[in-house]
């Protein structure tokens, strides 16, 4: 019993120590003090993920931050803005909530940052909303979170200059019912919040189009065995769903072609990755034919801003060899971002009125076309229809079908569902 | 039983009799004063001071299970987890009070360890941890796929942290003292239990479970009663989560979440009730500060990890006896060289309770 009171006591003393090293290293002075504060300093905390699947998200961040900046003189590192010198503080996740939470209350609380800028997942964007609503004083600019949610939450310091997952799919029920002539589609995705609004905003099109779910699949991200899905899938259906992204929809088309699945595919936002898929020749094959929407253009697409945009990406430190959808939303948020503080000549007085009001009223021409406001803080965008095609030396090329513009965010936040009736 | 070579250990004196309490009673005059000495409160009180108490009282019923049963839980945030949902399904879902939620919520999550005790008390040692974490991940794939009850990977959230009047929660310096003010009752709770006619027969359950059955007790009873109060403590825990995230979902019951519960008790000190705080205030620090130190933040997490097994076996509370033993080798050596090496007194360094189950 000694014994213990005596660790014990060595314990308390110890961290008793580290409370007052620790503290005493961040008292008073080491920390971004804002713009608000007089010194001419604006602070933007970034969230991006730095570990697990989406590991390269930080990367993807700093290259379009550094498209923008370098634009201006600055570096990914920091510049000048509208006459204000601009820092970064740099907050890595692992895509989680709890990650997420912890990152964005040292950016705000420790950090002092004017401006939180970011991240990258749907179940982090919806965490990241939850804190917004606690931090009326800071302005928080989403990376490419895309939940339909985020911007119904009625965070008035919340601002989303793409489009939601549930857009990203607007008109391709209708291409997949009515041109492609699929009437039943079997339903396969990742089960998170993403997934739940991308699905969403397809099969409400599909399914009040007359089409119908033949069945569905939920699985956990980072599912690699499909075969027993695969089975599943009835013989009858047109076509399946692949609401999958990454490594799992790699690993699904790799099985498909190894089980003979026949259907068609119809895929998901982030499931059509022409670098990943062109990797490997028996996927190329399963993805040939496969439709999907999303904000990125295929091929061909005729913008000089995208043009422009492609080629200053290209120089970025571990750049892709073309432009992930995670770097072309955080440029078009960051981008955004900046025109709002330009418009505003960098004054982020009156707890940021100013610089709110610009955003709130921003427009532009994007790389992906013209950007306007609702009244949600929530941009209206184009959108493209987009298929895979093997181009004429044998490689895969992503086609666009159909771009529409002006898409805007409607109301319904998906859940999983299993029928048409559930999203009826 | 009980260990021989403390019954003969000789009593302490002086300056080894009150020190041990001076520590103690400065550590807790700085856990008071805390609000007023650090410059950013509203991080440091929430974000390292609560975090640090509920991932402590978590790891605390943990090293409970294992200082005084012998067993290695690996379901303690599983049983958290599930109070916590209890939390959230009673006030997101069903609308209700706050108090009735948290109230529900312990009552759920300690049942739920009465039910996994139930299930894994038979076996022990590596047998143990391998069920109660397998009976976590089956919790965990079920919290992510039933959206019905816990909203599937979105969770249950807002949970508001409530205001009675007196004690607003949403105050954080109140708040802060709330989380303090629960984890010492989890603590006094833990060491009453322990030294308790009933903790005692929980040593011997720990000590010759064989022998205890000879006496006429009920090993598997006292098994399952101990690791059903080890889950009412980090039930306890379960609702500082929620008062602290304000939302709850499938990633406070994952295995990274497990995994952190476990390195804090390892780094506090896997035997020492009081050391897990220790343990959570540096792996609270360090995943809130190891990115502005280096990009290899998971590293350097990692190499203070090994360097603590390596040179605190016992973890950081057992640095305090490594240093006594130390210093009473040193004199030893310098009056009498022959007898340097034979300490009948000296602690075992390490606290294994795998190996410690093997040899029981």
């Amino acid at each position: 019993m000694k014994r213990q009171k005596k660790g014990l006591a060595a314990a308390l003393a110890l961290g008793g120590s580290m409370l007052l090293v620790v503290t005493g290293c961040t008292a008073a002075g080491d920390s971004g003090d804002g713009a608000d504060g007089g010194d001419g300093v604006i602070t933007i905390g970034v969230l991006s993920t730095s570990e697990g699947n989406l590991a390269f998200g930080m990367d993807e961040a700093m290259a379009a931050i550094g498209v923008s900046m370098e634009a201006r003189g600055g570096t990914a590192d920091g510049g000048e803005i509208a006459g204000q010198q601009v820092e970064f503080v740099y907050a890595g996740t692992d895509g989680t909530t709890a990650s997420a939470q912890t990152q964005v209350r040292r950016l705000v609380e420790n950090e002092d940052v004017d401006i939180v800028f970011g991240p990258v997942s749907g179940d982090e964007g919806e965490t990241v909303v939850q804190y917004a609503l606690t931090v009326p004083e800071v302005t928080f600019v989403n990376g490419s979170a895309s939940p339909v949610s985020m911007t119904l939450e009625g965070a008035e310091n919340f601002f989303r200059f793409h489009g939601d997952s549930a857009m990203w799919m607007g008109g391709l029920g209708n291409y997949a019912f009515e041109e492609k002539g699929y009437e039943s589609i079997y339903l396969l995705a990742e089960d998170y919040s993403f997934p739940y609004d991308n699905a969403g905003g397809f099969f409400a099109e599909f399914c009040a189009a007359g089409g119908t779910i033949t069945g569905s699949s939920w699985v956990p991200v980072g599912t690699t065995d499909y075969a027993t899905i695969i089975s599943q899938i009835p013989a009858e259906t047109d076509a399946v769903y692949v609401g999958l992204g990454g490594a799992d929809a790699a690993s699904f088309l790799s099985q498909a072609v190894t089980n003979n699945v026949a259907k068609p595919l119809v895929g998901g936002t982030i499931a059509v990755d022409i670098t990943a898929l062109s990797g490997d020749a028996n996927i190329a094959s399963a993805a040939a034919g496969m439709i999907s929407g999303g904000p990125v253009p295929g091929e061909g697409y005729d913008n000089p801003v995208w043009a422009d945009f492609v080629e200053a990406y290209s120089t970025q430190p571990n750049a892709f060899p073309s432009p992930s959808i995670f770097s072309i939303l955080y440029y078009t948020a960051f981008e955004s971002l900046v025109l709002g503080l330009e418009a505003a000549d960098g004054d982020l007085s009156d707890n940021q009125s100013a610089f709110r009001s610009e955003l709130a009223s921003l427009t532009w021409d994007s790389p992906t076309g013209p950007i306007t406001m609702d009244s949600n803080r929530q941009a209206v965008v184009d959108n493209f229809l987009t298929e895979v095609i093997e181009g004429e030396d044998g490689s895969l090329v992503l086609n666009t079908i159909e771009s529409a513009s002006g898409v805007a965010q409607g109301t319904t936040v998906y859940d999983r569902f299993d029928t048409c009736a559930d999203i009826g | 039983m009980a260990d021989r070579s403390v019954l003969f250990a000789p009593q302490p004196t002086g300056v080894s009799r009150w020190l041990p309490w001076a520590i103690v009673s400065v550590v807790m005059l700085l856990v008071l004063i805390f609000p007023f000495i650090v410059d950013r409160p509203r991080f440091w009180l929430p974000n390292i001071g609560v975090q640090s108490i509920w991932l402590g009282i978590i790891a605390m019923s943990l090293v409970f299970l294992n200082r005084y049963v012998g067993l290695l839980s690996l379901a303690q945030v599983t049983v958290a987890g599930i109070s916590a949902y209890g939390v959230g399904y009673m006030v997101v879902t069903l609308q209700q009070d706050f108090v009735l939620g948290a109230l529900v919520g312990i009552v759920v999550g300690t049942f739920s360890a009465f039910v996994i005790a139930l299930i894994a008390a038979r076996t022990k040692a590596i047998y143990f941890l391998m069920i109660t974490l397998a009976i976590g991940q089956v919790f965990f794939s079920w919290a992510s796929q039933a959206i019905e009850v816990t909203g599937a990977s979105r969770g249950l959230a807002p949970i508001r942290r409530p205001d009675w009047g007196v004690i607003d929660l949403n105050d954080i310096t109140t708040f802060y003292y709330f989380a303090v003010a629960v984890g010492v009752f989890c603590y006094v709770l833990c060491r009453y239990v322990a030294g308790s006619t009933f903790g005692l027969a929980l040593e011997g359950v720990r000590d010759s479970p064989e022998r205890m059955k000879a006496l006429g007790y009920n090993v598997n009873a006292y098994r399952v009663a101990a690791t059903t109060f080890a889950g009412f403590i980090a039930s306890i825990g379960g609702i500082l989560i929620v008062l602290d995230r304000a939302q709850v979902d499938p990633n406070v019951v994952s295995l990274g979440a497990t995994l952190d519960v476990l390195v804090v008790a390892v780094i506090g000190g896997i035997g020492s009730l009081g050391g897990v705080f220790v343990g959570a205030l540096v792996l609270t620090l360090l995943s809130n500060f190891a990115q502005g130190l280096t990009e290899q933040y998971m590293t350097l997490t990692g190499i203070v990890f090994i360097l603590i097994l390596l040179f605190a076996p016992a973890g950081l509370a057992g640095i305090g006896q490594q240093v006594k033993r130390l210093i009473s080798r040193r004199r030893r050596s310098a009056t009498d060289s022959d007898e340097s090496s034979q300490d009948p007194s000296a602690a075992q360094p390490t606290e294994h309770a795998i190996t410690e189950g093997n040899k029981r």
